[in-house]
């Protein structure tokens, strides 16, 4: 403080006491040298103030830390994207948390060794008889099957003051959860389930174990989408496909079972219906004949009573006309003049003559 | 005078600065700080904020970082109840809940230090609760038999208990299996195993397949002469309702017997000769009765 003191005073009382020339020029030199300094030490102190200025972008939000307290109330201490306003250093920190974005975690730590391109190139190690726990990683299900089964995880940041002030590596525990939920899972379903039968509810399942945990642990963080993958261990890859053709050998034999009894079914349904279609029309047409010969033999009967010889004779030499027009062979065979019986011999058996068209009125 | 004033006020505020950074210090929102008086730990800091000491060579602030940390054990073998050589491995999320007493537990309050103590006590907590459990606790379809959550649960105890003997000043948040396995011989063996459960459902299945098809087959069949048999009886009904309507009928012949007998000859008849048929008659038969008739009766005429 004295130090500045004589700073200031010295120059006003040189200015005074010396006639100079030389010392004037200096004086005035100083002067001018300290005006500078005081613009830009005003300058500095505007940039000091300017610098609490800070803009957050829309994929984070921030947080004022004063005092290495945050500024504001749980979910209030954070602000949005636009310009703000801080004090400088050492009074305020500001703090940017990246939020909007989706995180990916991956879990491998039940899949056996291997790497992504040798995956895609089908370059894989060959698998021996037995997996190294040192390296090739899988889970057991609840029948005491090892099988290999990696999920995708997909969440979003929801609380960021637990999720950045209260995890060194929130991400590496999100993993842990992940890495849980697949051994969990998987002791808690059989073989078959996770593979064929219930891929879905293990997906599930995995998905509501991590929710579980994250949410037990205050994480902060909303799980959006789970994917899971399961195989059966590649040594046993065949004999697992031979059940897969087995299972669909069986369907296909039910399906064509199926389709049997569908076709039995139309069948003996159609039949059914024209056994008793036919019984219906022959029954009405039974009825409906019987009613017309009932109808003709009251219409004759007066004739018959008015004169009977007359009229059977009349019918019958009728009826006997109109069936000769229909017989097809006619053979007249008159009586011997002797009156003794004609000898006749039939041959069976000839070929019989085409059919013609029938000749009926 | 004025600019004497200036001066003063600039002065203060620069000694007021100094003065505040000898004697205070700030304790972030993810830390927790110990204040040690010539070398002991005599406060203890929670509580983000500004907070007051005294300056240096008398106190002293240590600061940590009081976020969950991460730590994963070795994946190393235990034995369950039922002899089963089963490899563990766990993960923990800790924190440091009490500085003043971890501070001076661990060289520097180191968190490797902290972390290597940690370590070998999952190991002793892990092997004595995997101890008491069967392979079946951990690995069950029964959610009722299933007690891989306990297992967790009482390891985690166990480590909580251990440091609250030794008032490490370390909390425990969360523990949980990170990766568990079978040593690898024994991988093989249940290869084996699977393999023939996998050759017991394919025979199972193939047999099962055809059963279970023949059986919707003659199911089928059974069905369907069912259907035909009661379509026959229906038949059977129709014709004798059609019969009953026509026996209502039938008294109407009764009036001439001779005649209806009559006319039903000759309906019968004339279906008899209806077509392909031969017939042979001589004279006698009318109306050809005319070839004998006509020269008798024309000259009476």
């Amino acid at each position: 403080m004295s130090d500045e003191h004589e700073h200031h005073t010295h120059p006003h009382d040189a200015t005074v006491t010396t006639e100079d020339a030389g010392s004037q020029a200096l004086a005035e030199a100083l002067g001018s040298s300290f005006a500078i300094v005081k613009i830009v030490m005003v300058l500095m102190v505007i940039a000091f103030f300017c610098s609490g200025f800070f803009t957050v972008g829309p994929q984070e939000k921030a947080m004022i830390l004063r005092f290495g307290k945050p500024v504001g109330d749980g979910s209030k201490a954070l602000l949005t994207s636009g310009l703000h306003w801080s004090l400088p250093y050492p009074i305020d920190e500001v703090v940017r948390i990246p939020i909007t974005e989706i995180q990916k975690i991956s879990s491998n730590n039940g899949w056996y060794l291997t790497t992504p391109e040798a995956e895609l190139s089908g370059e894989e190690m060959p698998a021996g008889a037995s997996l190294n726990p040192a390296i090739d990683g899988y889970v057991i299900t609840a029948d005491r099957n090892i099988i290999h089964t990696r999920a995708t995880l997909y969440y979003h940041i929801d609380d960021p003051i637990s999720f950045v002030f209260g995890f060194t590596n929130a991400a590496v525990t999100v993993q842990n959860a992940l890495d849980n939920a697949l051994l969990y899972t998987a002791a808690k379903f059989n073989v078959d389930d996770i593979l064929t039968r219930d891929v879905a509810g293990f997906k599930e399942a995995v998905q509501q174990r991590v929710s579980d945990l994250v949410e037990s642990a205050q994480l902060g963080i909303v799980i959006d989408q789970c994917e899971v993958q399961s195989i059966p261990p590649r040594q046993l890859q065949p004999v697992f496909a031979e059940v897969t053709t087995a299972r669909e050998t069986r369907n296909r034999a039910l399906n064509e079972a199926n389709s049997y009894t569908n076709r039995v079914f139309n069948a003996s349904s159609a039949q059914a219906t024209s056994i008793t279609n036919a019984a219906a029309v022959a029954s009405a047409n039974y009825v409906k004949s019987i009613t017309s010969e009932a109808k003709r033999f009251g219409d004759l009967l007066p004739q018959y009573q008015t004169n009977s010889t007359l009229f059977v004779q009349q019918t019958f030499v009728q009826a006997m006309g109109q069936a000769f027009t229909n017989v097809q062979d006619k053979i007249f065979l008159p009586q011997r003049a002797d009156g003794k019986p004609r000898e006749l011999r039939l041959q069976l058996n000839r070929e019989p003559p085409q059919p013609k068209p029938a000749a009926t009125p | 005078m004025k600019r004497n004033f200036l001066t003063v006020v600039i002065g203060a505020v620069l000694i007021v600065i100094f003065a505040l950074l000898l004697f205070v210090f700030q304790v972030r929102l993810s830390e927790v700080a110990v204040v040690t008086t010539f070398g002991k730990p005599v406060q203890n800091i929670t509580e983000p904020g500004a907070y007051f000491k005294w300056p240096w060579p008398i106190q002293k602030v240590y600061k940590f970082d009081q976020r969950v940390q991460n730590f994963e054990d070795k994946y190393n073998e235990n034995y369950t109840r039922d002899n089963v050589t089963l490899l563990a491995s766990v993960y923990v999320g800790w924190k440091i809940s009490d500085a003043k007493a971890f501070f001076p537990k661990f060289a520097g309050g180191s968190i490797s230090a902290a972390q290597s103590q940690l370590e070998q006590m999952i190991r002793s907590a892990k092997n004595a609760v995997i101890g008491k459990h069967t392979l079946s606790e951990f690995v069950n379809a029964n959610p009722k038999d299933l007690q891989f959550d306990a297992i967790e649960d009482a390891i985690m105890q166990d480590v909580r208990a251990r440091l609250q003997t030794n008032s490490y000043g370390i909390q425990i948040e969360f523990l949980g299996f990170k990766k568990i396995g079978l040593p690898e011989s024994v991988t093989a063996a249940v290869f084996a195993r699977m393999t023939s459960e996998r050759q017991v459902q394919i025979s199972a299945l193939a047999n099962k397949g055809e059963a279970e098809a023949q059986k919707i087959r003659s199911a089928a069949d059974r069905q369907a002469s069912e259907v035909v048999n009661n379509a026959v009886a229906d038949a059977t009904r129709i014709r004798g309702e059609g019969e009953a309507a026509a026996a209502k009928v039938l008294p109407v012949f009764q009036q001439n017997p001779e005649l209806a007998n009559f006319l039903l000859r000759i309906d019968a008849l004339q279906q008899a000769l209806n077509q392909r048929s031969t017939l042979i008659f001589d004279e006698r038969t009318p109306p050809f009765d005319l070839f004998t008739g006509i020269p008798a009766n024309a000259p009476s005429h």
